[in-house]
């Protein structure tokens, strides 16, 4: 009998004896193939170079990269960048207004929180046990490090959390909450019964039509007025809802028009195989749809972790408002654009690995694999 | 002969004022191979739907292996597990491997051990003579292999009755033959099949009895022989020749 493990799956490729020209051969045929063409590649490289090396020569060659004394006097009468700034105040950057002597704990936060999002990215943590013990241990490490008051560490409350250690922990709540609300949203707009598809199409309507700062507003202000006190919770989670609701309109949207492009006879064979809806929709449905849909869902992700700025309109210090802080005082308020360079390079970090994984997402896919 | 495994008695069906089967009375016995043929737009595949409820049906009634279809979903779902159905577009699902599609259904609708489902997989796919690709995507295999695939899917949760709409129309003239001998080889082995296609020469192999179809009404049925070789309405008629004629 022919058992699985006795399948071919992967036939050897074909040598054809195509070989692909070095690069010499390639810079020649794009770049310089007619002498205007050439002319054109040399005046762009030249002007490239120049740029690159005036770059360079503010960001490297004529920088100050520490300042021995803790004051911003060596970087008084330099043409060069002025990376002491960073060396002299990163820990407000990263870490806000937590508590000077405690900040070790938002550093390990911090690391919990990043190494639970990669953890998460690698298609072995892929099973809904795996997934969901992971997210639990890393937001109770998170949230047990950072509030303390177990182990005898100190009670530092959420209004006192900063820094980057913010944003991710934000960004990674509001995604996560906000995720499964958008997979309900779009299955429900998708409704046959018109009354459960309209309601949502308002409330996703609404929401969308709605600017995130009002939303974060009132989720702040106006909600502590009009629920009763057991409901209200801490304005840091009540934030975050607000956060996540505006993540899953769009979403929601998203994973609809992923459910549309699927082919109809799809669902079709599904349900002549007798299998349920939940079954249906979990295992032939959403699992293309996410498929079809991961371009915009990356995108999304990409918008959202830089709507996490806005957080700062209700008083919470993100890395945004941490690095104006930074430069805020007298000594270093001549520095800030060396901050926001940073500021700017830690979001870049996190974006571009970001859409990286979702170009490897998409090559994964390709083949059908998941 | 055993009892009626389908039984459609003045079933009519509308697409809101227009009516697309009308007065439908058919009895399928267990074990019987039926041919439905007819002009595109007759309502042929709409009728074979409705066997396993993908359409509704408004008017009359419909008893499949001996329970009544109608709004109850449980019923429908149970129904569904024992009717296979081989659609024109194959409709594998294509994040899946071709073994996971066979044992996807049985292992989650009938909660057949994955072991278990894993082998009556093999089991049928190399009934239709393709058990090495078994860890390929759809999207790796010919259209003839998919449509091959997609039987052995069906038949995988042991279906009582095979529903074939049009299983051949999608393919390239050369693969038509594979996916025709396999489908010969289940009629022989006594599996109830009703079939949507044009494929005359299968018709006359295997068909107990060939159904004509026009304009949401059956016309005309009888054996193959007598259908094709003498029939009696004119319709019918005409329609033989369009499709024997080249």
């Amino acid at each position: 009998m022919t058992t699985v493990s006795d399948v071919n799956t992967h036939p050897q490729p074909l040598n054809t004896g195509f070989q692909p020209d070095g690069l010499g051969a390639r810079l020649r045929r794009r770049y310089f193939r007619t002498p205007g063409n050439a002319m054109i590649s040399l005046v762009g490289m030249a002007a490239l170079l120049y740029l690159v090396y005036h770059a360079l020569d503010w960001a490297v060659l004529k920088a100050v990269w520490a300042s021995p004394d803790g004051t911003s006097a060596v970087c008084r009468d330099i043409a060069g960048a002025c990376w002491a700034v960073i060396q002299q105040r990163w820990r407000i950057i990263i870490f806000g207004l937590f508590p000077y002597d405690e900040q070790w704990r938002s550093m390990l936060a911090c690391i919990a929180m990043v190494a639970t999002i990669v953890l998460s990215c690698l298609p072995w943590f892929w099973k809904p046990l795996r997934l969901s013990t992971l997210w639990c241990a890393g937001f109770i490490t998170f949230y047990v490090l950072m509030r303390g008051g177990l182990f005898g560490m100190r009670v530092v409350m959420p209004a006192d959390w900063g820094g980057l250690t913010l944003t991710v922990f934000f960004y990674a709540a509001g995604v996560l909450i906000g995720m499964p609300m958008a997979v309900a949203l779009a299955l429900l707009r998708r409704s046959e019964m018109p009354l459960v598809s309209r309601m949502t199409g308002a409330l996703i309507d609404g929401v969308r039509s709605l600017p995130l700062i009002t939303i974060l507003f009132t989720a702040a202000l106006i909600f502590p007025f009009v629920l009763p006190d057991w409901l209200q919770g801490d304005k840091i989670w009540r934030v975050i809802i607000g956060f996540a609701l505006f993540f899953a309109a769009y979403q929601a949207e998203i994973i609809r028009s992923g459910i549309q492009s699927i082919p109809v006879g799809q669902e079709e064979a599904a349900k002549a195989l007798g299998l349920s809806y939940w079954h249906r929709t979990g295992r032939i449905i959403l699992p293309q749809a996410f498929r079809n849909a991961l371009p915009p869902t990356i995108n999304q992700l990409v918008i959202t972790f830089k709507e996490t700025s806005l957080i700062v309109i209700i008083g919470f210090f993100d890395i945004l408002a941490s690095g104006n802080a930074a430069y805020g005082t007298g000594e270093w308020s001549f520095a800030y654009f060396e901050v926001y360079i940073f500021v700017a390079l830690v979001y870049f970090v996190f974006v571009f690995s970001l859409s990286r994984y979702g170009a490897y997402l998409e090559r994964r896919m390709r083949f059908g694999q998941h | 002969m055993s009892e009626a495994a389908i039984r459609i008695t003045g079933m009519n069906k509308y697409y809101g004022k227009f009516q697309v089967l009308r007065d439908i009375n058919l009895d399928v016995r267990s074990g019987e191979r039926i041919v439905v043929c007819g002009p595109s737009g007759s309502g042929k595949s709409t009728l074979i739907r409705c066997i396993n409820r993908l359409e509704e049906h408004q008017q009359g009634r419909i008893d499949v292996l001996g329970t009544e279809l109608n709004d109850d979903i449980g019923n429908i779902d149970h129904i569904r597990r024992d009717v296979g159905m081989v659609f024109q577009h194959f409709n594998l699902f294509p994040h899946l491997t071709v073994l996971e599609n066979c044992t996807l259904a049985p292992t989650l609708a009938r909660k057949v051990p994955v072991e278990e489902a894993e082998a009556t997989a093999m089991t049928y796919l190399k009934r239709v003579r393709i058990p090495e690709q078994a860890l390929k995507f759809p999207g790796q295999l010919s259209g003839g292999q998919q449509q091959r695939v997609a039987i052995a899917r069906a038949l995988c949760m042991k279906p009582k009755i095979l529903l074939f709409d049009e299983p051949t129309s999608a393919l390239d003239p050369e693969m038509i033959k594979e996916v025709l001998d396999v489908m010969v080889e289940l009629a022989n082995d006594g599996m109830t099949m009703l079939c949507v296609t044009h494929e005359m020469g299968f018709a006359r192999q295997v068909a107990d009895r060939v159904i004509f179809m026009d304009k949401g009404e059956i016309v005309e049925e009888g054996r193959p022989a007598e259908l094709f070789d003498n029939p009696k309405n004119e319709r019918t008629r005409t329609f033989l020749s369009q499709v024997l004629s080249h």
